[in-house]
């Protein structure tokens, strides 16, 4: 058995390094965040990884120990009478509902810093920024948050206002009044503000290396903030299924300086589109948008996203076609963007 | 109508019509060819060995639980075959469509299936797997098991045992049905609002889903209710809340969860109807609806649901792992604790599934921190298994190993279930290929119990062994298959893979999802073995019969009676007198004792009527689903009469004489061994409760109190045993 044994732990430990060795992959977005926000949401990840296997490795270690030792005919030790004792029991209630204690304790921190409404994160990390680094050496994702002594100033901001559609994304830049569909810019370094709502069903609004998950839903309002620390093209889609076309619902976040993000507000201003009540209605009808072909819109029609929400609660739906939800065979019956 | 329903509709047919039939669809044609031929060959099988009255007398209209168990489990069997395909054409069109240069077959734009085809299949790969397949293994393995383990004849309602299972089939009737006859639901198992109302899903998908679901969990509800009056009222004498083995202590608590949050499940889905039929507003987004309170009440029934199924799959655990270690299970009270707690806090938790809400931190950090406490009794599990394992003298027979498989998946699934209760962690990994890896670590773990318990058990209920050889390949390749699928599927989700994707938008996913696929090959393999391992069994049933205790270690109760277990399960009730009261019996060699006294038994009698109530619920199914009107009335009134009917029935049971039980059983000079078992076991019989053995003291009153009212008399010490 032991030589069968062998040649099974190594590829366990091959396949082992191939993983580790994934995990450097720059593919991997969520080890590599470009964001406060999802920065801090990976330091707990590992935070709670590490203080998990603290319990669970050293469980299915000795386990494995036990299994090889006490196997039959190994003329181990048989005790048939071992099945009580008042320590072990102690230990095994007490040390997990301390482990419970500390993660409560960790996820109390992790809860604010990011928070979708509010995250301290982002504060923490200008006010990081604004000082030299506490200690060389140590990666940032790993080093401890200053604590927030209440005086941060709050400088510029961006507000974008969400809404999905069947099946694609509208970006509402309020104060320009430029609207896009499918592609988000925001500058680097800058707190993003969003508020989001849904035309039709629920979505999760997602930016894997920028920001965690918040849902999107129809006649109601949510709110997430992020800030970026790098300019670069992120991949955002929705996490929550919608309908035929949630695979190709995607948008490309670009983060950009903020002297090229006036730029381009400058340039997005001439579009010649305007976004109005009418032109929504023609957007958030079932549409599937396969290359993710930016739209732009110069001047937006006042408190369209108000408008979404009030109709929608007022009954406004964009039904979904019956050939299309019943069909088997064509791909698909809308209108299809290439 | 109260609604604005898509398409045609007319009094006689309603919506249906011979369009809705998915003619054109290659893969459908597939299916039902294999299906068609599949029943033809059964069908043809069972007229050729004439076997359709053996079928109809002995388990279509039987009482029996074990025979009710054995169809449960039957039909979960079936239907988790139809989960495994879907779950097959899931991992293959994921590795297909990958990029936006990847081809596209069969008028599909990407792989192979187009995105509502695709919706389809895996929301009916989850609907099936959690309500159809697993729920029906376990439930069935409870009703075999639990009356067996108490010393009891049967359920408290046997009637009752089997109406639940004709509903539960109903249910899954539909959902075959729905493959062939129109669309299932393409909103996911959990019936994502407000996609599956009627303006997102005009199609009969969604009402396929709902009355099927809805039939089984009413199924549920019921036999939890016979489980829990059987457990508190009927165990044998001498059987206190301390002597009651662990696999019942399971499934009280499971039990317990059951008749506590499936009507929560029945009352969403019914608002649901109201909406879909009635145009009401109960979770629209508009007029005043809340969509998040069906989410709400879905998740308030979902989250105790996963504790539902997975808490008799930790009873098997418990019963196999001592019996294979040869010792007692370590920590008796502390797993009876446990099993309560995982009950209790099951219901404080359901705001997790959508942390991403919006609610504030506070909420969030109350049922992060709430679902964490649910790892202390699920930790407390998995230290006492290890400690009985501490000091044994292990065997590795299969069911053993499928234990050890469900043990590693809990500690990993129990490891990613932490980390996605906080909140912040959640917040990245909601909703992504992270999230379906941690809970197919559950619903493994439940697999791999759910196998375990199938083999530890079969010797019992039939007689014979099944193959041990196959069942540890078909582990070993279960193993390597679950390790590449949900090992790519933990990587995938770090990664940023999102769950439910038709179509997959970037490359760099393609090499996990290739492991994912090879897993899926092992998994063909697996359970190629598993089948294998049955028909081994089944063909050399004669040389390898299996006395009361096949293992020869085995502990509790149920070990006592015969293999295959007599309709009466117990020729004459047991009186238990310790805790693993088989191992007791064991120790003081009482295992050879026959009884001296016999007694009448009373046994319910076959009836058809639950199988005639369950053929009228598919009805009603159907005819609600295409709102076929004078099908629901008709099925109906049907109900309701033939309810009514049964009541006037005063004649449900019949009596087996104490003279015919005592020939059965080869006692008081009847045959030496019962007719129709080549069992070499001598039948044991209940420990004179006047034994010289302290141990037995403690029970003694409480079988003097059984004994006034009758029910069972033992002899002095020593008479009738067959030495």
């Amino acid at each position: 058995m032991p030589s069968r044994d062998r040649p099974r732990a190594l590829y366990g430990l091959a396949l082992i390094c191939l993983c580790l060795a994934g995990c450097q992959a720059r593919s991997v977005w969520l080890f590599h965040p470009h964001g406060a926000v999802a920065a801090a949401e990976f330091h707990y990840t590992v935070i709670d990884f590490a203080i998990m296997i603290l319990i669970v490795g050293p469980l299915l270690v000795a386990t494995a120990l036990i299994i090889v030792r006490y196997r039959k005919g190994r003329n181990a030790r048989y005790d048939p009478h071992f099945k009580k004792s008042r320590v072990l029991e102690a230990l095994m209630w007490g040390v997990p509902i301390a482990t419970v204690g500390v993660l409560t304790y960790f996820s109390y921190q992790a809860v604010y810093l990011a928070d979708p409404y509010d995250p301290t994160a982002i504060p923490r990390s200008l006010a990081e920024k604004s000082r030299p680094p506490p200690t060389a050496g140590r990666t940032s994702h790993f080093a401890a948050y200053p604590r927030s002594n209440g005086t941060v100033r709050h400088g510029p901001q961006v507000d974008v206002n969400v809404i999905t559609t069947d099946w694609q994304w509208v970006f509402i830049y309020p104060r320009t009044g430029i609207t896009t569909v499918d592609r988000l810019v925001v500058p680097v370094d800058t707190p993003v503000h969003f508020r989001l709502t849904s035309a039709t069903v629920v979505n999760d609004f997602l930016i894997p290396e920028l920001v965690g998950e918040i849902d999107i839903m129809p006649g109601m309002r949510t709110k997430l903030a992020m800030i970026a620390s790098r300019p670069g093209n992120y991949r955002g889609y929705s996490a929550n299924f919608s309908g035929g076309g949630f695979s190709w619902m995607g948008f490309t976040t670009t983060v950009v300086s903020r002297r090229a993000y006036r730029a381009w507000t400058r340039k997005a201003a001439r579009a010649p589109d305007r976004m109005t009540y009418a032109a929504f209605d023609k957007i958030a009808k079932p549409t599937i948008n396969l290359a993710e072909k930016p739209m732009y819109f110069s001047r937006t029609q006042k408190g369209l996203f108000d408008h979404v929400i009030r109709r929608v609660l007022t009954g406004r739906v964009y039904e979904t076609p019956l050939r299309m939800t019943e069909n088997m065979t064509k791909p698909l019956y809308v209108k299809v963007l290439h | 109508m109260f609604v604005h329903l898509q398409g045609s509709w007319n009094p006689i047919y309603g919506r249906l019509s011979l369009h809705e039939i998915p003619f054109k669809t290659q893969i459908i044609q597939g299916a039902f060819f294999f299906v068609v031929l599949t029943a033809l060959a059964v069908l043809t099988a069972i007229t050729y060995y004439k076997k359709w009255r053996y079928l109809w007398e002995e388990w279509l209209t039987s009482l029996d639980h074990k025979k009710i168990g054995v169809m449960y489990i039957v039909l979960g069997l079936v239907m988790l075959f139809r989960g495994f395909i879907d779950a097959v054409m899931i991992r293959s069109q994921q590795v297909m469509a990958i990029g936006p240069h990847s081809a596209g077959y069969l008028g599909a734009l990407h792989g192979y299936l187009p995105p509502y085809h695709f919706d389809q299949i895996y929301s009916s790969h989850g609907t099936i797997m959690i309500l159809f397949a697993i729920t029906p293994i376990l439930t069935g393995l409870m009703a075999i098991m639990v009356p067996l383990q108490i010393g009891a004849r049967d359920l408290a309602f046997p009637y009752l045992n089997a109406l639940t299972f004709y509903l539960t089939a109903a249910g899954a009737a539909l959902v075959m049905v729905s493959l062939f006859v129109g669309d299932f639901s393409h909103a996911g198992w959990v019936g994502l609002i407000p996609l599956t109302e009627l303006p997102y899903s005009p199609d009969v998908g969604t009402d396929y889903w709902m009355w099927a679901v809805q039939l089984s969990g009413i199924g549920s509800t019921l036999s939890s209710v016979n489980l829990i009056a059987t457990i508190i009222k009927m165990r044998a004498p001498g059987m206190g809340w301390n002597e009651v083995p662990i696999f019942t202590w399971t499934a009280l608590s499971t039990s317990v969860i059951g008749v506590t949050a499936f009507p929560v499940l029945s009352a969403a889905l019914f608002m649901l109807a109201a909406d879909r039929y009635l145009g009401t507003h109960f979770f629209t987004a508009s007029f005043g609806g809340d969509l998040m309170f069906y989410t709400d009440l879905f998740w308030i029934w979902g989250h105790p649901e996963v504790y539902f199924v997975v808490l008799p799959a930790f009873g098997i655990i418990s019963e196999v792992i001592p019996t294979f270690s040869e010792k007692a299970l370590f920590g008796y009270t502390s797993m009876a604790v446990a099993a309560l707690a995982i009950a209790g806090l099951s219901w404080m938790v359901w705001l997790h599934h959508f942390f991403t809400m919006g609610a504030g931190p506070g909420v969030n950090l109350f049922y992060g921190a709430a679902t964490m406490l649910v790892g202390v009794p699920t930790g407390v599990k998995a230290f006492n298994w290890a400690l009985t394992l501490y000091r044994g003298r292990l065997r590795f027979d299969a069911p053993m190993l499928w234990c050890l498989g469900a043990y590693a998946l809990l500690l990993i699934g129990g490891l990613s279930g932490i980390m996605l209760a906080m909140p912040a962690v959640d917040y990245s990994v909601h909703n992504s290929a992270f999230l379906i890896a941690h809970f197919h670590s559950f619903m493994l773990l439940i697999t791999f119990a759910a196998i375990a318990g199938y083999q530890f058990w079969f010797p019992k209920v039939f007689g014979f062994y099944l193959d041990d050889g196959a069942g540890r390949k078909a582990f070993w390749f279960f193993s390597a298959g679950t390790l590449a699928v949900f090992g790519s599927l933990y990587a995938l989700g770090f990664m940023g893979m999102t769950r439910r994707l038709d179509y997959i938008p970037f490359v760099q996913w393609r090499p996990p999802l290739i492991a994912a696929e090879v897993g899926i090959f092992f998994y063909c393999v697996a359970s190629y073995y598993l089948v294998r391992q049955l028909y081994v069994g089944l063909r050399d049933r004669k040389t390898r019969p299996a006395g009361a205790d096949p293992w020869a270690t085995t502990r509790s109760l149920e070990w006592l009676t015969w293999s295959p277990v007599p309709a009466y399960n117990y020729p004459v009730l047991p009186v238990v007198h310790g805790r693993d009261e088989w191992a007791w019996r064991r120790e003081h060699e009482y295992v050879d004792r026959v009884p001296d006294h016999y007694f009448d038994i009373v046994m319910p009698k076959n009836t058809s009527v639950p199988l005639l109530l369950g053929a009228l619920s598919f009805g009603l199914g159907f005819g609600l689903v295409w709102r076929i009107w004078w099908l629901c009335a008709v099925t109906i009134a049907g109900i309701l009469l033939v309810v009514i009917i049964r009541s006037f029935d005063n004649h449900t049971e019949h009596t087996l004489s104490a003279a015919l039980v005592a020939k059965l059983d080869g006692g008081e000079g009847g045959l030496p061994d019962a007719p129709g078992s080549v069992n070499p076991y001598p039948s044991p019989m209940p420990v004179p409760f006047f034994a010289k053995t302290g141990a037995v003291s403690r029970c003694a009153d409480r079988v003097a109190s059984t004994l006034r009212e009758g029910v069972v008399a033992p002899g002095p010490l020593g008479k009738g045993a067959r030495r």
